[in-house]
């Protein structure tokens, strides 16, 4: 090409350079927490995907078995089992969490004498660390003389062992978590409800609509974005939960209460199993987030 | 200015200089049996040696996880990492811990001979896992530091001519002597599945002569004597108070300190509270010895272990500090402060065994006692066979059924990871 005919570039104005200064600085300032966030999310992420494919053998050092971990999860029961109960734990502790907190909150929601310490009474269990939580119960449920027991043989004259009933440990381990987490909903909720606008249900009010009708045409909509929010919260911490089981059950009677968690962790850390652990943790990772799309999926538009 | 700059970069890395020795820092579980040794006997060690010590400490769960990422990241946070003897075979086997043969030390003739061979790697004696070496010779890499054990524990004013001698015996007190309705139980055990239930079951297995594991890693524990020890197992249910199968070892303690049952096999750590006015009702109504005897009398081992981080800061130090603490004379001492110790000479010294009343039994246990089997893969299948037995304990029955299947789940793990008989 003749040189002369080569178009030499104007010189940048000083006006241009520095609008594309100003377009880079913010980027520049950002930059760093990015890498930062990214440093601590996709990169142990990663290493769990690396060590999901490798088998850790005692002495040796850790060998590539492609999919196999992911393949021998497909075929173990005991893994199948623990998803299933985690899926139990979660839909049902957060249904009941979702309708006691909504009640509580309606139930709150207006100025009354001592609000404050009523309120700030209901947080307390959420704010119990939840291996204490799993000790309170623990005795609770105490076959000799925890307060269960001899409140059914006050009554049915027979003592009743909660956690060791394969029927009965699940509802109760769920029944701490409702007891625990409730006061998360409740929060949420009220918070959500004092946020409404008053104007529509003033209107509703002179167009004679009674409470439940409030309840069901104005209030639960105009709530749809804080109730899913809520849900979508306590259904992923309800899926990762361990402390409790951990303290109350075991994961016990037999594989009644073995939520996936707890089997990861086992796995993982008890057995050593380091590349089967990793691929239990992604597994439930991919199904948490295919749960939180379509949750989100099902309710675009109302968040 | 520069002096002072390398002193104190020394200082950080806990290094040994000639005026100051440097810092060990141990990581441990969380155990009341630590409490001598931590209060009395590192603030000893730090006057006698000028070595500064860090004790961390974590719930038992907590701590094997965090040694198990020191181990493996060499990250070096640790200088001695305090173990239940099962970890041996895993931190050694991985090269987690220091060859404490290499960094010279000799052990004397007084270590407690079941208690040394804890911390050899490969194992002196029995099967060996898969992958090492039959021929390789066993080295040392943790020293006992406390002489923990299963015991039985039993009441002197309803076994009033001595403990019982078998286990038959124990049946026919219970049988006799249990009352429900005022909460007096003849038998009391750790029931929740897993460790527990498993430690529960293991002596009673040997005793009835059973074993886990035949010949080249064959799972025997469905055998006849198996079946017939867990069947004499949950004969005991009726006279044990509702619900052990959730009981862990602080509730079957808490039953047998309030005075509400005859006997069980429980951990040393328990002895001393038995005495303590503040935590029992039965003060000198416990006796202690050898768990009774069916086909065999053998005690259950799960002694607590010292070794070296490989990746330990302090090398030297912590090797000084687990040569002091094996001497005959801080052992004495030990024993004398209500310790157990790990050296027959404190076994025997007349002043630690009236302290500790306790001694004679433990020392006898430690004769005939069996350790965990030396894998590292004994957590899984102790995993599987403890979910077994925990539903036979709420079934009440079909021993053979629930050995059966975790015999069958414990060979396919164990086949899977290489093991010839699997």
């Amino acid at each position: 090409m003749d040189s002369s005919l080569e178009l030499k570039r104007p010189p940048e104005a000083p006006l241009l350079r520095r609008h594309r200064w100003a377009r880079l600085l913010p980027v520049a300032l950002v930059a760093p927490t990015a890498l930062f966030a990214l440093a601590i999310t996709v990169l142990p992420l990663g290493y769990s995907v690396v060590t999901s494919l490798q088998e850790f053998r005692l002495g040796q050092p850790p060998a590539f078995v492609g999919l196999q971990n992911y393949q021998n999860l497909l075929h173990d029961v005991n893994f199948k089992n623990s998803l299933g109960t985690t899926l139990v734990f979660t839909i049902t502790a957060t249904a009941a969490e979702f309708v006691l907190g909504l009640m509580l909150a309606m139930l709150l929601k207006d100025e009354f004498p001592f609000q404050g310490i009523i309120r700030s009474s209901l947080i307390v269990p959420m704010a119990i660390a939840p291996v204490v939580v799993g000790i309170i119960w623990r005795l609770l449920y105490n076959a000799d003389v925890g307060l269960f027991s001899f409140a059914v043989q006050t009554v049915t004259g027979k003592s009743i062992s909660v956690l060791s009933s394969a029927t009965l440990a699940l509802p109760a381990l769920i029944v701490v978590d409702i007891w625990e987490w409730t006061p998360f909903m409740f929060l949420l909720l009220l918070a959500g409800i004092q946020s409404l606008p008053q104007e529509p249900f003033e209107a509703a009010r002179m167009d004679g609509a009674g409470p439940w009708n409030i309840f069901v045409h104005l209030t639960l909509p105009m709530l749809r974005p804080v109730i899913v929010v809520a849900l979508m919260i306590r259904a992923l911490d309800a899926f990762t939960v361990f402390d409790q089981v951990f303290v109350l059950t075991q994961g016990g009677p037999g594989t009644a209460t073995e939520v996936a968690t707890l089997m990861i962790y086992k796995t993982a850390f008890r057995f050593s199993q380091f590349g089967y652990g990793a691929s239990m943790a992604i597994t439930l990772l991919i199904l948490v987030m295919v749960f939180s799309a379509a949750v989100t999926r099902a309710f675009r538009g109302t968040v | 200015m520069a002096g002072g700059a390398v002193g104190a970069l020394s200082h950080c890395g806990g290094n040994a200089t000639s005026n100051n020795r440097g810092q060990i820092t141990f990581g441990s579980y969380a155990d009341p049996a630590l409490d001598i040794l931590k209060e009395v006997f590192l603030p000893e060690f730090e006057r006698d040696t000028g070595i500064r010590t860090e004790w961390v400490e974590a719930d038992f769960s907590g701590w094997f996880q965090k040694a198990l990422n020191d181990g493996q990241t060499r990250a070096g946070a640790f200088d001695i990492y305090v173990m239940d003897d099962l970890w041996v075979p895993r931190f050694a086997g991985a090269s987690y811990l220091a060859n404490i043969d290499e960094l010279g030390f000799q052990a004397d003739q007084d270590f407690v001979p079941a208690a040394l061979d804890l911390g050899f790697w490969p194992p002196k004696t029995g099967l060996r896992q898969p992958g090492i070496d039959p021929k390789a010779r066993s080295v040392l890499y943790a020293l006992p530091l406390i002489s923990d054990l299963q015991l039985l524990f039993y009441r002197n004013d309803i076994y009033s001519q001595g403990s019982p001698k078998t286990w038959g015996e124990i049946l026919q007190v219970a049988r006799e002597r249990s009352d429900p309705a005022r909460r007096q139980y003849g038998w009391v055990t750790r029931g929740v599945k897993g460790n527990p239930i498993v430690n529960s079951y293991f002596v009673l297995l040997h005793a009835f002569g059973g074993e886990m594991f035949g010949e080249s890693w064959k799972v025997v524990f469905n055998s006849l004597q198996a079946v017939e020890a867990l069947e004499f197992y949950l004969s005991l249910l009726a006279y044990e108070p509702p619900g052990v199968a959730e009981f862990d070892s602080d509730q079957e303690g808490a039953t047998l300190l309030q005075g509400n049952a005859f006997a069980a096999t429980m951990w040393t750590g328990w002895c001393g509270q038995t005495d303590d006015p503040a935590r029992s009702r039965v003060v000198n109504k416990i006796n202690f010895d050898v768990p009774p005897k069916q086909v065999k009398q053998v005690a259950k081992l799960g002694l607590f272990m010292a070794g070296i981080a490989a990746s330990a800061p302090n090398k030297a130090g912590a090797q000084e500090f687990l040569k002091w603490f094996s001497s005959p004379s801080v052992q004495l001492r030990f024993a004398r402060n209500g310790g157990i110790p790990f050296k027959l000479s404190a076994f025997q010294d007349e002043e630690a065994r009236k302290k500790s009343r306790w001694l004679d039994a433990i020392l006898k246990c430690l004769a005939c006692g069996v350790p965990s089997p030396r894998t590292s893969d004994w957590s899984k299948v102790e995993d599987i066979l403890g979910t077994e037995l925990n539903r036979a304990l709420l079934e009440r029955g079909k021993a053979k059924q629930h050995l059966d299947a975790a015999a069958a789940e414990a060979t396919a793990f164990l086949k899977g990871a290489g093991y010839p008989s699997g």
